[in-house]
């Protein structure tokens, strides 16, 4: 806890502290990192690129090409195409706030209890990393769809059948939370890190409650893991694809499902990559906030 | 799907590599790939092959996964590019393939014409089959067509409908009862939407071909179908809601949710087989116009090294032996002519024999159903429910 890896970073680019001799082969840094970034480059900033000027730059039938923004123009004007982006939007936002309810009380619980019990906690809010989405989907049918495992239960202490939420918009959402518990929880794992005991035990001696605790001493230290953690749910749950083309209404549908169908069964692959540049360009505000939080995380 | 569809991918990929490493043509063993689903390969696996090998002594069959289509089309490639040369193209027949590919496959003589090959037993073929295809490069010789699978615990057989307007009546006289999958997820439920079209197209068939598509047409052929489903919906499962597979109608039929689905005839009939339909799961074909369905072909490359042997196998597989164990075994139909096939499971499966199967055309009508019915037909149900 006495250690100040900052400061360790500062004495080595200080004048004198050029112990491995790199202050003047500036160039090995960028050549250490040059394949991550040509990879990047190669193969996720040129196709975003070569995507949005496939959208804009559009034949004119006449064998020219010109500038026209009219795939937008169809899609915001839309309904149906508003309706699947309103339902992504939904979808996210929901999984979102929904797995932060489900994984902080988890993750506190894991980093302040000893013993054997929490090692099989962890090991259980892990578990879903493991399972394929394909099968988590099956079984989903299988527990929670019309007449699964639940409405046998509730049926066996004669409680009327529950309203399935398979084909609905809450299959995917109850899909999408359960599969990405794992990764909420080890990134709010490791912010809690960051909270040391020596603070709480400090605000108990002063009187401090349970609510006080988490909301003036554990809150604070991990708001930037909550909103990493955010943004990678986020992330991944608005180009989700397998959960809600399982599980999901057939319409509205998310925005996975549609642009695949755009692609391959409507042959329409202009509309299918205006889509997923619209998709894009939502994510990419939740990439930002992810980026921002590390970058100041690095300044301090 | 992608995950699964990767993982087939990889499996198909990993036995490709191999078998052109390890393997090299020989004579006397049939090169054979196939891009059908696994009830197909061990169908050929447990009842072609034995049967064949048998009949035939010096002559082994080969069974090979292609995977899907793209895993075909890249052998069929290969066998192109040795067309003409003394290369050996490794393959000698592939299953579930359609002779218009690669482009320009057929110009070149590529496949072999089965009209002009003298097979014993062609014609025998249903000529429906050869009037849905007419590529003569094709040779037909299994079927399957949607049908009506349903709970005989719910619905006595006696009481199933056997129109289409007699299903109409009987999902609104129950409703929740019934539930179909978005059509371009599955054929069980795309070809019930296209069946749906021909009722309100005058059941005539004849009136969709794969090239008179036209904005106005597709209005005017759609538009009343559109309305008749949304008619119907209400009484559909959940009010409404559509499943995204066959095999998830399956299962929901499977869990007693729903009393009757549509369903592929040997997908029914395998699920019956392996336990996920229970034994009490009746099977009915509408007999006024049957559900839509199709064939499926093989072909044989020119060039392959047992070409002679590929063609007996052809034959073979048109034989009454093996028809007969398309319909039993499979759960498809025979590809030859009903009277081709034994008396008894001419009426043991009467039910489900077609007085046709109609072909509902690809191509631009595909997409027109596609589009249409997801803007039309599936914002039915109310995200809030």
């Amino acid at each position: 806890m006495t250690t100040t890896p900052a400061g360790d970073i500062a004495v080595a680019t200080s004048s004198a502290g050029d112990i491995v001799g790199t202050r003047n082969r500036w160039y090995l840094g960028l050549l250490l990192v040059a394949a991550p970034v040509l990879l990047v480059c190669w193969l996720i900033i040129y196709p975003i690129v070569s995507a949005v000027i496939q959208t804009i730059w559009l034949p004119d039938g006449a064998g020219g090409f010109h500038l026209s923004f009219s795939t937008y123009a169809f899609f915001f004007s839309d309904d149906y195409s508003l309706a699947n982006l309103w339902l992504t939007l939904w979808t996210t936002f929901v999984c979102a706030a929904l797995l932060l309810v489900v994984c902080l009380p988890i993750a506190i619980y894991l980093r302040f209890s000893v013993g054997r019990l929490p090692a099989y906690v962890q090991a259980l809010a892990i578990f879903p990393m493991f399972v394929p989405s394909i099968i988590l989907s099956y079984a989903f049918i299988r527990v929670l769809g019309p007449n699964g495992m639940v409405d046998i239960l509730l049926n066996a202490v004669h409680l009327p059948k529950m309203r399935s939420p398979y084909l609905t918009p809450w299959g995917p959402v109850i899909g999408l939370v359960w599969d990405h518990i794992p990764l909420t929880v080890l990134i709010l794992l490791s912010g809690l890190g960051n909270v040391s005991n020596q603070s709480i035990e400090a605000a108990r001696d002063v009187g401090a409650g349970r609510w006080t605790v988490l909301w003036h001493i554990i809150l604070p230290r991990i708001g930037n893991a909550i909103l990493v953690a955010a943004s990678f749910a986020v992330l991944g749950i608005f180009s989700a694809f397998t959960i809600p083309y399982v599980l999901g209404p057939a319409a509205p549908e998310m925005m996975g499902p549609y642009m695949q169908r755009t692609f391959r069964e409507l042959y329409d692959p202009t509309n299918a990559i205006t889509q997923a540049v619209v998709s894009f360009g939502f994510c990419i505000v939740f990439g930002l906030f992810y980026v921002r939080s590390v970058a100041r995380n690095q300044k301090t | 799907m992608k995950r699964r569809e990767f993982i087939v991918a990889g499996t198909a990929a990993t036995a490709l590599t191999l078998t052109t490493r390890l393997a090299f043509a020989e004579a006397g063993r049939i090169d054979w790939y196939t891009t059908s689903d696994q009830n197909i390969l061990d169908f050929w696996t447990n009842i072609v092959k034995p049967k064949f090998e048998a009949a035939n002594p010096g002559i082994t069959i080969n069974l090979v996964d292609a995977g899907d289509n793209a895993g075909a089309q890249a052998i069929a490639e290969r066998a192109l590019a040795a067309l003409g040369s003394s290369a050996d193209p490794q393959v000698d027949m592939i299953e579930g393939f359609d002779a218009r590919q690669p482009v320009g496959a057929v110009d070149k003589g590529l496949w072999v014409d089965f009209k002009a090959a003298g097979l014993s037993n062609y014609s025998k073929i249903n000529p429906l089959a050869l009037q849905i295809d007419g590529m003569p490069q094709n040779l037909p010789y299994r079927g399957s067509q949607v049908l009506l699978a349903f709970d005989t615990t719910k619905l006595a057989a006696a009481d199933v409908p056997k129109t289409f307007a007699d299903l109409i009546a009987w999902i609104k006289a129950n409703p929740g009862q019934f539930i179909y999958n978005r059509p371009n997820k599955g054929g069980s439920g795309g070809n019930f939407v296209r069946r749906a079209i021909y009722e309100a197209n005058g059941k005539d068939p004849s009136v969709f071909k794969v090239d008179n598509y036209s904005a106005e047409a597709g209005a005017k052929a759609l538009e009343p179908a559109w309305a008749l489903l949304n008619d119907l919906a209400p009484s559909l499962m959940d009010k409404g809601a559509y499943t995204s597979g066959n095999s998830q109608s399956i299962q929901l039929l499977g869990q007693g949710a729903v009393t009757m689905i549509p369903a592929w005839s040997d997908q029914t009939l395998a699920a019956i087989a392996q336990g996920a339909l229970p034994e009490t799961t009746g099977i009915v074909q509408l007999q006024d116009l049957g559900f839509p369905g199709g064939f499926s072909r093989f072909t044989v490359p020119s060039n392959g090294v047992n070409k002679d042997a590929a063609l007996k196998l052809a034959d073979f597989v048109l034989s009454e032996e093996i028809q007969s164990a398309v319909l039993t075994e499979l759960g498809g139909f025979p590809g030859v002519s009903w009277d081709y096939v034994s008396a008894d499971l001419r009426e043991k499966f009467k039910d489900v024999i077609p007085a046709s199967i109609p072909v509902f055309p690809g191509g631009d009508w595909e997409k027109a159903i596609n589009e249409g019915w997801y803007r039309a037909v599936a914002p039915n149900i109310d995200p809030k429910s």
